[in-house]
């Protein structure tokens, strides 16, 4: 399978401020992932190198085989916060569209307004948050890119309007058979339609997987208080925690836990997810995050 | 590109060819009553000593509504600059930037320099014809007026005129641009770019026109009879302003030099001159006809208007291509 996004070093500054640390990926096309993290952590700056909008500073990047440049035919970017002109009109951000993109799906577009019951005759700046990021989508869709990235574009929707857009996206990623790299700082967004994962905390990668093998060799231990490095090889301690009697450690493994005195638990991704974001940044990262949702 | 241009730029392109309307209709208005006047006035067959025609006429002017319509087209050539570059130049890209919508249209299969390369183009030819349309109507409709009045080539009517307001106005829209470019907010912009303009225009007859000019110098003997301005102050110095020897002309220095060459600044001898001197200003004048006084004049001859409009406006092109590229390269390279 091929690549949709590569990246090798990938450093980003802005001044003295690094937004992306030493970011080395290998996302496979032909699947819906998800980039999570908190406020802050580099999922906008990763997204917009990726685009093209930004350089980096250090490393490589390479989108779809190729390094990745601002009006390429093959990537569909829908930015933060959705923008769109607002004194145009639907109509008119599809008649744009039509003008600037040589592969331009109008039928496409005029469905997915029609089906979203928007009047093309509205003014974009008009428009509610939903209907807002469900035109922007539109745009990057009917474009016909073999890659969508999408940054926080469910960020400021009320759950209806989220659950629509996901659900939008999820049928066009499923008919056409496109790549999609879409980043939130909630878990429970991206678990209903990403199969695969990038954690990024504190300007670095905690974490890259497919989410059905990340759930599989990610367990809960609680047992009597103990040293972690009592594990043995092939277990990863990702996050521990002890009271005066009992330790819990959240431990990636490939090998099976056969210790008795453990008990084991699977995960659910959102624990996965706080798990490795707590290590990158202590308690304080971990309740910023849960105080978001 | 060309159709998202235009669909950005048409509410302003409507407003400015209303007003390019109006101007004109009130021009065309007035015109034959002002070529009346002219007419009547003597002037086009006078050849020497047209003062007092040309003050007739410019009274006659002044009690008709061509006389308002005069300063306020004139008003309006220097108001344009600014207007250009305050409106359709400062938002042009801050507002975009400010907005956002910047990462929409470049996620579009277009490339950024294409993008501003064609906005740069559209809006930037614009404003050179709405600068040359406003201007050939202006030049043309206040011809008479200018003849009778101080001459076109001074700083008060020269960039009003002619050709060099293209050059403002390109050089005003690119400012704009510019400034929103590096400012990234509208109303920031906005304010700046007018700042910047209105310096541009004070600068350029300051500094930058008289180098263009090569101005004609001269150093003649002291005429009582050239007088145009004595001022005699309470420290015994007194100022002496003569009237150019030509008319028409941009006077760019004039300097009263004593026979060493310094500015003759007195003492003044107050039997002769001032308050207290019995002699009256004749006594004066001969006292000072006296002092081997002479006249150190820089000037700039009415005939030099069109060279030095061609100078200029090159000076402009020159100036808007370079921040053109500039704008392409920061944009290209620069903005996120």
């Amino acid at each position: 399978m091929t690549s949709a996004i590569v990246t090798s070093g990938l450093t980003k500054r802005y001044g003295r401020r690094t937004a992306l640390r030493d970011c080395t990926l290998d996302i496979p096309a032909g699947h819906v992932v998800g980039l999570v993290g908190p406020n802050g952590a580099g999922k906008s700056t990763l997204l917009q190198l990726a685009c093209g909008l930004l350089r980096p500073t250090e490393g490589t990047i390479e989108v779809l085989g190729g390094p990745p440049a601002n009006g390429s035919a093959r990537i569909g970017f829908v930015a933060q916060d959705t923008p769109v002109y607002a004194g145009l009109t639907i109509a008119e951000h599809l008649r744009l569209g039509a003008h600037l993109n040589p592969g331009w799906d109008k039928r496409l577009a005029e469905q997915r307004i029609d089906d979203l019951g928007l009047d093309p005759a509205q003014r974009a700046g008009k428009l509610s948050g939903g209907q807002r990021a469900q035109l922007a989508l539109t745009m990057a869709m009917a474009k016909r890119p073999d890659l969508l990235l999408l940054d926080e574009p469910v960020a400021a929707l009320d759950p209806l309007a989220r659950r629509e857009f996901l659900q939008g996206l999820m049928e066009f990623v499923a008919e056409h058979g496109v790549s999609a790299v879409m980043s939130s700082h909630l878990v429970a967004d991206l678990e209903r339609v990403c199969d695969y994962l990038v954690v990024l905390a504190a300007s670095r990668v905690r974490v890259t997987g497919d989410v059905e093998e990340l759930l599989a060799t990610h367990h809960r231990l609680t047992g009597a208080r103990r040293d972690p490095d009592t594990l043995g090889p092939g277990h990863e301690v990702v996050y521990a925690s002890h009271t005066d009697v009992q330790s819990t450690l959240l431990v990636r493994s490939s090998a099976p836990i056969d210790d008795p005195s453990w008990a084991t638990d699977r995960l659910d991704l959102e624990e996965l997810v706080l798990a490795y974001m707590t290590e990158a940044g202590g308690a304080g990262r971990k309740r910023s995050l849960e105080t978001q949702r | 590109m060309i159709w998202l241009t235009w669909r950005q730029f048409r509410t302003q392109a409507w407003v400015a060819a209303a007003a390019l309307v109006v101007v004109a209709g009130a021009l065309a208005a007035t015109a034959p009553g002002l070529s009346d006047l002219y007419d009547r006035s003597g002037l086009a067959a006078c050849t020497t000593g047209c003062a007092d025609l040309a003050g007739n006429f410019r009274a006659e002017v002044a009690r008709t509504v061509a006389g308002p319509l005069y300063t306020g087209a004139t008003a309006l050539m220097f108001l344009l600059p600014a207007v250009v570059g305050v409106f359709w130049g400062a938002p042009l890209v801050a507002r975009e930037l400010e907005a956002g919508t910047h990462r929409l249209v470049w996620s579009q299969t277009v490339t950024r320099g294409r993008w501003i390369a064609v906005k740069l183009a559209g809006v930037g030819l614009a404003a050179v014809l709405l600068a040359g349309l406003i201007s050939l109507a202006v030049t043309w409709w206040s011809g008479p007026i200018d003849e009778a009045s101080e001459g076109r080539i001074t700083p008060l009517l020269f960039a009003a005129r002619g050709i060099v307001p293209l050059g403002y106005a390109a050089f005003a829209f690119l400012a704009g641009v510019l400034v929103g470019l590096l400012t990234r907010r509208t109303v920031l912009a906005m304010a700046i770019t007018l700042l910047l303009v209105a310096l541009v225009q004070i600068a350029m007859p300051m500094f930058v026109r008289p180098a263009l000019s090569s101005p004609v110098h001269s150093t003649t003997a002291f005429v009582p009879d050239s007088i145009r301005e004595l001022g005699i102050h309470n420290d015994e110095t007194i100022s002496v302003f003569m009237r150019p020897p030509v008319e028409g002309a941009w006077t760019v220095s004039n300097r009263t030099i004593t026979s060493s060459g310094a500015e003759f600044t007195g003492p003044v001898d107050l039997t002769k001159c001032g308050p207290d001197a019995g002699g009256g200003p004749r006594a004066c004048e001969k006292w000072l006809g006296t002092l081997g006084l002479r006249q150190d004049i820089s000037y700039v001859p009415a005939d030099r208007f069109w060279t030095l409009q061609w100078r200029e406006l090159g000076v402009f092109t020159g100036i808007t291509a370079l921040l053109s590229l500039f704008c392409v390269w920061w944009i290209r390279r620069r903005v996120a």
